[in-house]
Formats: structure tokens, sequence, C-alpha cells
């Protein structure tokens, strides 16, 4: 058993990361490349590290109790990767205070469709992920963790039920673990949507007063966590929590993965920053040689960012909020110059709108309405007062559902309209739009039509 | 003490009964839906208020709690149409 005060002591005698690497030097690679934490080990193609691989390289799961995993959390300030950025201490703090047995959940089912940070980890380093939620199951109590993945996501399925075969024989961990299967739809990696669908099978987003850790479906505290959380939890055991904030920057601790998207070498894959990079860093390391017309920041419900403005911009959290943005799920999608933004986004915009999951009413007017606005201002068909309509809309939809999807596609199309703002004019000046020609950037799936389509309930059963 | 009332999205149906009865706490959206404007009600008449919202909302949309713990509506809190 390691002690948690001898586990700080030590890690605050190291002054640099692992490897000997200075404080500041800034890596950017993919899976196995050197100078990475998360992605060190085996390069891609070599399928899901087994448990005797992943013991070798990380050597054991430090034995902790749940004070002192909580005590980890804290001084690590470890924040959710997931999209919402929550401090995990807090969420495992608050299901602690609300009193009967936590249900707890990873969310490894990466509903964002150009996202693949989660998937990559499921495929290649599932004990990592299984490591970090067996600690969290300590945190809370729990003797039972639930992974949640999508059905037809194929590598990470197969690299999560594997590893969770091996513990189960070698009796690895004192948790039992159950894998989760559910449908494939945006909203449905929705943290009450997850919860609910393990509870009752339907996986729509749930209404409640109270917040999930507090109360969540089944009437217990329920702690949704994302899988690159847990992971990174699994390293900050066994390197302590200094050294592991460390390998992020003051605003952003802890090394980061991302996805990127579009114009870049290799779209769709995984990298992970470690230092304080910028956005223009990880991009240099993806093949782009100089800034970008635009970066989409954070996901499909992210914000844009012109491309001088991502470029200089540093990777982590307070720094992209002080432009209005996030690193939400870990996404950078590259425009390429020549490419129109307007056009893109009314893309995802329209595949937004078909991924409501139909429930609350002004999801369900409002969304194809945006949608078809940005279509028609993408379009070039678009009348000037038809941007007081967006406005208003955006109004509506703010804050109006059960889930926050709406609000994310008021964020993207709100930050549209402000970036791309000459564009926007020329596009209602009815001017040749540069990229009416250009191929699609993004990989955004064929929107469901909203309303047309099967009912939500077929969708979510 | 916390009072508060909030419109469960997923079961408004935009009837705007509610707006009948508590006219300066729910705003009505273009297609009717409800949405309560300051979810923590301070005084005893806003308590009141949304307590008959949530009694006339045909579809038990509007919920009402206190200290977290759900406020039953019904008898208690008459609206015109509670003597039908
Ligand atoms: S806000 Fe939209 S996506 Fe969210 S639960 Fe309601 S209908 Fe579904
Ligand atoms: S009365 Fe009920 S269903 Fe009608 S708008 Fe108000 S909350 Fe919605």
């Amino acid at each position: 058993m390691i002690d948690l005060a001898d586990l700080l002591a030590a890690s605050a005698q190291v002054s640099a990361a692992p490897g000997g690497r200075a404080p500041d030097a800034v890596a950017v690679g993919g899976l196995g490349d050197p100078g990475t934490v998360l992605l060190s080990g085996p390069g891609t193609g070599s399928g899901p590290e087994s448990l005797d691989a992943h013991l070798d390289r990380w050597a054991g799961l430090p034995v902790l109790d749940g004070a002192q995993v909580l005590a980890l959390l804290r001084a690590g300030g470890l924040d959710g990767r997931g999209g919402g950025g929550f401090p995990l201490a807090r969420k495992v703090a608050a299901a602690l205070a609300s009193g009967g047995p936590p249900v707890l959940l990873v969310n490894a089912s990466e509903s964002e469709p150009a996202s693949a940070k989660d998937a990559t980890l499921c495929a290649c380093r599932p004990h990592l992920v299984l490591d970090g939620a067996a600690l969290v199951a300590a945190a809370l109590g729990v003797d039972h963790v639930v992974v949640h993945l999508h059905r037809g996501a194929g590598a990470p399925v197969d690299g999560i039920s594997r590893a969770v075969a091996e513990r189960r024989g070698g009796g690895h961990d004192v948790v039992a673990w159950t894998v989760s299967l559910g449908p494939d739809r945006y909203v449905s990696g929705e943290a009450s949507a997850i919860a609910g669908y393990v509870h009752d099978g339907d996986a729509r987003p749930r209404f409640a007063m109270a917040p999930l850790a507090v109360e969540g479906p089944t009437g217990r505290p329920t702690v949704v966590v994302n899988a690159e959380t847990v992971a990174q939890l699994g390293v900050m055991a066994r390197i302590g929590p200094r050294a592991w904030a460390a390998l992020g920057t003051g605003g952003s601790p802890g090394p980061r993965l991302l996805t990127v998207a579009g114009a870049v070498d290799r779209p769709g894959r995984v990298v992970e920053l470690v230092g304080p990079g910028t956005v223009g860093d990880v991009l240099a390391g993806t093949g782009c040689t100089a800034a970008p017309a635009a970066v989409l920041v954070g996901g499909f419900a992210g914000t844009w960012l012109s491309g001088d403005e991502a470029w200089q911009a540093p990777y982590e959290r307070s720094a992209l909020a002080c432009l209005g943005a996030g690193p939400g799920c870990g996404l950078l999608g590259v425009l390429p110059h020549g490419a129109c933004a307007l056009v893109e986004t009314a893309r995802i915009v329209g595949y937004l709108a078909g991924e409501s999951a139909g429930q609350c009413g002004t999801c369900v007017a409002g969304l194809p309405r945006l949608a078809s606005a940005m279509s028609s201002l993408a379009d070039g068909t678009f009348r000037r007062r038809g941007l007081r309509r967006i406005e208003t809309l955006g109004d509506e939809l703010l804050g109006s559902g059960a889930c926050a999807h709406p609000d994310g596609v008021v964020r993207l199309v709100r930050s549209t309209l402000e970036v791309f703002r000459d564009d926007v004019v020329r596009h209602l000046a009815g001017e040749q739009c540069r990229g009416a020609d250009h191929p699609p950037v993004l990989p955004v799936p064929v929107p469901h039509p909203a309303g047309a389509g099967p009912r939500p309930q077929e969708h979510f059963s | 003490m916390t009072t508060v009332v909030r419109i469960d999205p997923t079961l408004c149906r935009g009837h705007a009964i509610c707006a009948l009865y508590f006219s300066d706490g729910v705003e009505i959206d273009q297609w009717g839906f409800g949405r309560v404007v300051e979810p923590t009600l301070t005084t005893r008449r806003a308590v009141r208020k949304a307590l008959r919202a949530a009694a006339a909302c045909p579809n038990g949309a509007v919920v009402v709690t206190e200290h977290g713990e759900a406020v039953p509506v019904g008898a208690d809190h008459p609206t015109d149409t509670a003597g039908w």
C-alpha cells in the first residue's frame, strides 16, 4: 500500500515529469510517439495492449483508499475531458455528500462524430481506462462499474471487452465490470441519457431538478465520468499529482488528448499534447505549416476561431475561455483557405438538428428552423432580416431543453456569425461564394431528417 | 427555505395555460412552450402562483420543489378549472 503523503512528497521532488523532460518542453504525438504519456507504448495497428504489457510499462496500480483518491484528484486538479470540464473531485464529493450508494458509469461512447480520442484509448490502452475507473470506484466506495460504449463502435468495444475479461480472469480488481452497449446517436452520449439508458433502456436525455451526482434516474447519486478523464487518473496515481499536473499548464493541468479533423495530413488522427503548447503547436504536429483560415475548437457544438487567433492561442481551458472557446471534447477542425465556413457550419447544424431527441418542444420546433436559416445563408438565398430571425431563434433555444443540445448548436451558430462576419455580408449581398465548389472539409454524418424520420423511440430503444 | 419551480421541457406541450396563472413568472415562446423566468421563488405570492400553474398544467410539466422535495399539487391550489 502506497501512502498518499509519500506519493505527494515524492512527486514534489520530481521537478520535471517522467523521462526527465524539461518543464517547458512541448511534445505533440500520436500512439507510440516519443514524448507522449497516455499514448506512449505500442504504435498504431498493435491492437489493445494486454494486461501484462500494460503492467510491464506502468507497474501495478497503487492501492489507495477512497479518501486518498479524493485527495489525489484535488491535488492534481483533474478536470473532466468529455466536454463540460467539471472537476472530477467535485463530482465525487457531491455524490458522497448526497447519501445512498452511488452509481458509477464510465462514458466511453464518444458521441461526437469527428472525435476519436476515447475510442483510441479504449481500443489501444483499455487498461489505463479501467485502472482509473477502479480508483474512482474506490473513492465512491462502490464495487461495480459500468463502462458504456456505442454498440457499433467496433475496436473500442473489443478493446474494453478483452481487457475486462483479462482482469476478471486474473482476479485483478475488487470491482465487478459491466460493459453496456447503447445506440449510436449524438445526444445519447449525454450524461443523463447514459445514466437513463443503463437504468431503463431509454437513451434520451432526462429532465431533472437535481444534478446527476445528487440524484440520477435510479434515485441514487450517479457519477458519469469520461473515459479519457479516468485514464488520466490511471497515470496520475502512478506518477503523482504534481508530476501529472506539470505535464500540462497552470490553466489546464495534465497532458491533453485531441482529435484533428479537416485540412490536416491525417484527418481523424488522435494526438496527445504534453506541455504548454498552442493550438498552432498541435496543428504544426499534424501537417499544417501555417495558420489555416479557421479552426473549429471543442467539437461540433464548439466555437470557430479565426486561423491566426487560434494558431497563437495556448491550448488550455483559461486561455481558450478568453476567446469564448473551450477544449470541449478535444476536437480541432481545420478549415483550409478557400473553403467556406458558412457552408461547413450549415452542414453541421443540419446534422445536429436531426439529432434532437424529439422530446422538448422548442428544440424540436426551433432547431430545424435554425438549420434551414443557416443553409439558406450558406447558399446565398438568405435575406437580411433573416439575421434577426437567427438571433431570436437563438434566444428561444438557449436553456430551453432538458439537455444542453440546443445551447451547443446556438453557440456554434453565434460564433460563426461573429468570426465570419465578412463572409456573411458577402453571402447576403449575393456575391459568388468562394468556397461553393470546395469539397466538404469536416466529417459530418448524413443528417437524420428532423420530423420526417423514424420516431425517436425507435432510435433510442 | 428554497422553493424552486421549473417546467419539464420533455412534458410541456405548449398549451401556455401556466402563463394564465403565473404570468409574471413564465415566458411563452413563439410556439407556446413555457419557460420559467426565475426558478427560485422568493415570495409566498410567487409560490402560490407557481403551485396554481402546476395544478393547471394539463401535462404535469410544472414542477415545484421545496428543499429538493417535490411539492404535491392539486386540491390545495384551486384553479378556475379545478371545480369542474
Ligand atoms: S433539448 Fe433537444 S436533444 Fe435535449 S432532450 Fe430535449 S429534445 Fe432532446
Ligand atoms: S401549461 Fe404546461 S404544457 Fe402548457 S405551456 Fe405551461 S408548462 Fe407547458
